[in-house]
């Protein structure tokens, strides 16, 4: 115990103040108090509900209590939180202690919401507390003398800091400290975050500075949770995605009247739409006590069915990730996991949405599509008793977050190149910027590109007398700072009733496939679609019974590789179930199938099936990597076989394995398996399996719009900036083929590599089969592993035909298993 | 430089479609052509865009080629010759256009096409406000439904999607056929795409460098 501390004045009043509400602080909240007295900066890793807000925000007060004279007027306090959603709440929470404890304080939110009126009041005199988001900090940063904010500034925490270190939004807030710690001398940096796998990289990414003191202060309390899977009534031996669904609601109903407010996650937003209507169905009385949320569902509707959970007026919500994460409700007693929550920390996360005050259970049911799930559920549960979390890694050199720093100080109060040159090389994420890449930065905002004469009248960017670079154009300032922020997402439409009132948004590439007077299903309505005006659907309700549910893109989660260890672990245990495993029991009639006509792969063996059915010859394999891992490999299999034999395979795929199929025999031996699973010139057999450029290509979307290639257009918009329209695929192809030099092309290369192609456990899974033992089996039926496959819809086509060819061929049978979308 | 041809007859008369994205009409020693953006690169940099004037170049360059390849009088172009407001490009277009001085240039305006009328005089074209009929052919920048006459037209930017199943589509440009109209592709490469439904009864004649295809 720190005895200074204990006795001084600020500590005694919080005490206080805390007591006579009946609390006492947690271990972990004290820590933080008296590591911030003693002048540190740091990192407090702590469960959601256990006041990790109050363990930085008291230990500024109390700080400020002790040494009023280290504080001057404005701001003292910037808290930055990646979810625009928790503000209100967060300022509600503060404002109120705040007050209690007798300070005058004043505690604002600044936005993507925040009304102009207050943003100019702001700016007028900063309030002694603000929160915000990354992006609205970098737009801070792009206004006139914005620097004079800051100097004032005693401490910056970054709440949720574990959602953030994984992307874009990360690197932003690296930036953003990296600027603020010049700014101001005395500054404090906190990081809050939930436990991940990596948490001393995480602590030095965000505080890589040698002049701090650091530490990392993680809170004992231990989130229980208690993990429930939904068996069906009966185990089919041949099970396969999404057919359990609906016998499975049954099930559900009931769970709904238990509890008082039920959580019901689903993967994807299609999924979400089809099991409230499931719901629904099977129990028409819910209708007005089921509500559904997801990210395309209006911002408005959203927060009306946020407060009515706060309210306990609803009985249960069906959602995706879009409630993953933000305000705590308290009435929510119950969570309902439909499907794989595909990795141990997003399922943890949602299993702790329910019983949510300190010391509470939470409590999650597990609700397979397929039988073969209650593997995963035995899985998960083995995984949170171990409390093993997936690591977040930081991105690095992110040269269009770069470019765009660079324009938004340009547009502020304009930078030197030196200058900005140490403040890029103080954070992780540019600590290995070389002088080069920097000052083609450089160039590429001032002059264009690298040939100087195809790029006259370029003024983005110029520099003046003194050497500092500005931007002097109003129009480029004002299209700027309608660009920044790392989030990027596809063209929407809004939604809107023709009778007035918004409904959603919708992708614009979904929107534009409908014919007016075509059906389809948002936030739980069938709606028929009349005309498409100004980035705007105009809708009615429908009549019809038959409507099209949306596929959004980028609904598929990812297996995580922690999540790939524990199910081959737990199938190879499936033969032999311990005493409490009742997933794995009940599973028994179908594992047993399986390993009587194939086998059950062991943690060291490698599982390879070869069927022959009246189909053609199918090449089944299992390395349960995920099906976005298995996108690579099954590519790179066929590509490899087809160097000893030229076929033509159907690959299909899901999250356990993939299958190729072809009409032709294919040459699997136990001669053959060993060149085709080797783990020697992996990465070159990978490039030349794939389309990388059309890979980047998807990839320079976002890289394009971040770093100001592409102007984005807001739903609803009338497009304003029509003649300045261009696709990201487009300036990919021009800078490609002009520009071979420029960085962003090598970045979208680098992400495909790093995230499509995920390099690094692509070589691990590789080694890991070089040490398995190869396991090969024929069968002329189907196995319950390959059935799902066999089954599941995604399918790909791999042939070494050239674009024309492969045209005539999806002509010829076009009205068969491909479709055309004649346009 | 690599290119197919598609003879199609239409209103009994026997034109070729271009697959560097011109309609030759041998009858009239034409070449018709739409979309050609000159300026739009310049436009973006001008607004802080980083694009290149080679994008330009190359439209010009592909240009002169068909243009000397048809031996062709007359250069019919179906709007938007000229993207935004008179920038850099321009300079490149007028060194193009004096070394295509015998060729005649009749533009009918499209939306893109704001510039003052001297402008237009001065790179020696002939606009046409509305529209042009050259007997069988009513040649206009935006097709529209009430017309007398068979329509060739643009503005569109018209293009094919096709779909293989868990693979990424591939879009092309396309001539677009029906009944009463044609619309041609976009000649300038620095154009999207408009992948738009049509009717059943609409042909669409796509093409890549070396062949075309009728959907």
């Amino acid at each position: 115990m720190n005895t200074t501390f204990h006795k001084s004045e600020g500590y005694k009043i919080i005490e206080q103040w805390m007591a006579a509400k009946g609390n006492t602080p947690f271990k972990f909240q004290n820590q933080t108090w008296i590591k911030y007295h003693n002048g540190y900066s740091g990192m407090v890793v702590a469960p959601t509900g256990f006041g990790k807000t109050f363990s930085v925000f008291l230990a500024v007060v109390i700080d400020y209590l002790n040494h009023p004279e280290h504080y001057k007027k404005g701001l003292k306090l910037l808290w930055v939180s990646p979810l625009r959603s928790l503000a209100k709440d967060l300022a509600k929470a503060m404002s109120k202690a705040v007050y209690e404890i007798g300070l005058d304080w004043e505690v604002a939110v600044r936005n993507g919401d925040t009304p102009a009126n207050i943003r100019r009041k702001q700016e007028r005199l900063m309030p002694d507390i603000l929160i915000t988001t990354p992006e609205t900090l970098h737009l801070l940063f792009s206004q006139k003398k914005n620097s004079r904010w800051f100097k004032t500034l005693n401490c910056v925490a970054v709440d949720e800091w574990h959602e953030l270190i994984g992307n874009k939004r990360g690197v932003l807030v690296e930036l953003a400290i990296s600027r603020l710690i010049k700014l101001s001398k005395r500054l404090k940096i906190w990081g809050i975050t939930a436990t991940i796998g990596n948490l001393d990289e995480a602590t030095k990414v965000l505080l890589p500075y040698e002049a701090l003191k650091t530490v990392m202060i993680k809170a004992k309390e231990k989130k229980k949770i208690k993990v429930i899977s939904l068996l069906p009534d009966t185990v089919e031996v041949l099970p396969w995605a999404g057919h359990l669904g609906k016998s499975m609601v049954s099930k559900i109903i009931p769970i709904i009247h238990e509890n008082k407010t039920t959580l019901i996650f689903t993967n994807t937003r299609g999924q979400s739409e089809l099991w409230y209507q499931i719901i629904l169905e099977a129990d028409p009385d819910l209708a007005g006590l089921l509500a559904i949320h997801h990210g395309s569902i209006d911002r408005t509707l959203r927060n009306w069915i946020e407060d009515n959970v706060s309210e306990g007026n609803l009985k249960a919500v069906v959602c995706t990730s879009s409630l993953d994460l933000g305000v705590d409700f308290k009435p929510v007693d119950c969570v309902i996991q439909i499907g794989s929550a595909k990795g141990i920390a997003r399922f943890m996360q949602r299993a702790g949405r329910s019983g949510h005050s300190p010391y509470e259970v939470s409590k999650i049911y597990l609700v397979p599509t397929h039988s073969l799930e209650l593997v995963e559920a035995a899985a998960l549960k083995e995984a949170v008793k171990e409390h093993r979390v997936e690591a977040r890694e930081p991105m690095v050199l992110t040269y269009d977050v770069m470019v765009q720093f660079l324009v938004t100080l340009a547009v502020g109060e304009g930078f030197r190149d030196d200058d900005v040159l140490e403040l890029l090389k103080a954070t992780h994420a540019f600590s290995m910027l070389t002088n080069e890449e920097f000052a083609w930065a450089i160039q590429f905002i001032t002059q264009g590109g690298n040939t100087l004469k195809s790029y006259e009248e370029f003024h983005k960017v110029v520099k003046d007398d003194l050497g500092v670079y500005k931007v002097t154009s109003r129009r480029i300032s004002m299209l700027h700072r309608m660009n920044i922020g790392a989030i990027v997402s596809d063209a929407m439409l809004l939604v809107k009733f023709i009778s007035g009132g918004y409904i959603g948004m919708i992708e614009e590439y979904f929107i534009t496939k409908l014919k007016p007077n075509d059906s389809f299903i948002l936030a739980g309505r069938v709606l028929e679609l009349l005309h498409i005006k100004d980035m705007t659907a105009f809708v009615k309700l429908s009549k019809s019974k038959k409507a099209i549910t949306p596929s959004w893109m980028g609904g598929r989660l990812p297996l995580t590789s922690y999540m790939s260890h524990f199910l081959r672990k737990k199938l190879s245990d499936a033969l032999h179930p311990g005493i409490r495993e009742r997933e794995l029991k009940f599973l028994h009639p179908l594992i047993s199938t399986q390993s009587t006509f194939s086998h059950i792969p062991k943690e060291d063996e490698f599982l390879v099936e070869v069927i022959h059915t009246k189909d053609g010859f199918h090449l089944f394999m299992y390395p349960f990597e995920g099906r976005l891992v298995h996108e690579v490999i099954s590519a790179l299999i066929a590509y490899r076989i087809s160097k000893i034999k030229p076929l033509t395979f159907t690959i299909a795929m899901n999250d356990y394995g993939f299958e190729l199929l072809s009409d032709q025999e294919i040459p699997i031996d136990n001669n053959t398996i060993n060149q085709i699973l080797s783990k020697d010139n992996l990465m070159d057999d990978v490039i030349s399996s794939i389309n990388a450029a059309e890979m980047a290509s998807r990839k320079f979307r976002d890289i394009a719009v971040i770093s100001g290639l592409v102007v984005q257009t807001m739903p609803g918009s009338n497009r304003n900036n029509k003649s300045l329209q261009s696709s990201s695929g487009l300036i990919f192809r021009v800078l490609e083929e002009n520009e071979p030099n420029n960085l962003l092309v090598r970045q979208a290369y680098t992400e495909v590599f790093n995230q499509q192609l995920e390099e690094v456990r692509l070589k691990m899974a590789f080694d890991r089969i070089a040490k398995s033992k190869l396991i090969i089996k024929n069968s002329n039926t189907f196995t319950p592993l390959s059935f799902p496959i066999k089954i599941d819809s995604l399918r790909q086509t791999l042939t070494s035909e050239n674009l024309d060819k492969r045209i005539k061929r999806i002509k010829r049978i076009q009205n068969d298993v491909y479709r055309i979308n004649k346009s | 430089m690599n290119f197919v041809e598609q003879h199609i007859n239409l209103q009994s008369e026997d034109l070729i479609f271009n697959s560097l994205r011109g309609l030759y009409w041998k009858k009239h020693d034409a070449l018709i052509i739409s979309d050609l953006h000159i300026g739009k690169s310049g436009h973006f940099r001008k607004h802080g865009i980083q694009i290149t004037s080679n994008v330009q170049t190359s439209d010009l360059k592909r240009l002169s080629f068909l243009i000397s390849h048809y031996r062709i009088r007359q250069l019919l172009v179906v709007g938007d010759l000229f993207h935004a407001e008179m920038n850099l490009d321009m300079h490149e277009f007028n060194q193009w256009r004096l070394a295509h001085a015998d060729v005649e240039i009749i533009l009918i305006k499209g939306n893109h096409d704001r510039l003052k009328p001297e402008i237009y005089q001065n790179f020696n074209i002939t606009c046409c406000k509305k529209d042009l009929l050259i007997d069988p052919f009513r040649f206009v920048h935006e097709p529209h439904s009430e017309s007398d006459a068979f329509l060739i037209s643009g503005h569109l930017h018209p293009g094919i999607s096709i779909q293989l199943k868990g693979q990424p589509r591939i879009k092309l440009p396309c001539f677009q056929v029906s009944k009463s109209y044609l619309i041609l592709p976009a000649f300038s490469l620095f154009t999207g795409l408009n992948v738009s439904e049509s009717d059943s009864e609409t042909k669409h004649y796509a093409f890549t460098e070396s062949s075309f295809f009728e959907f």
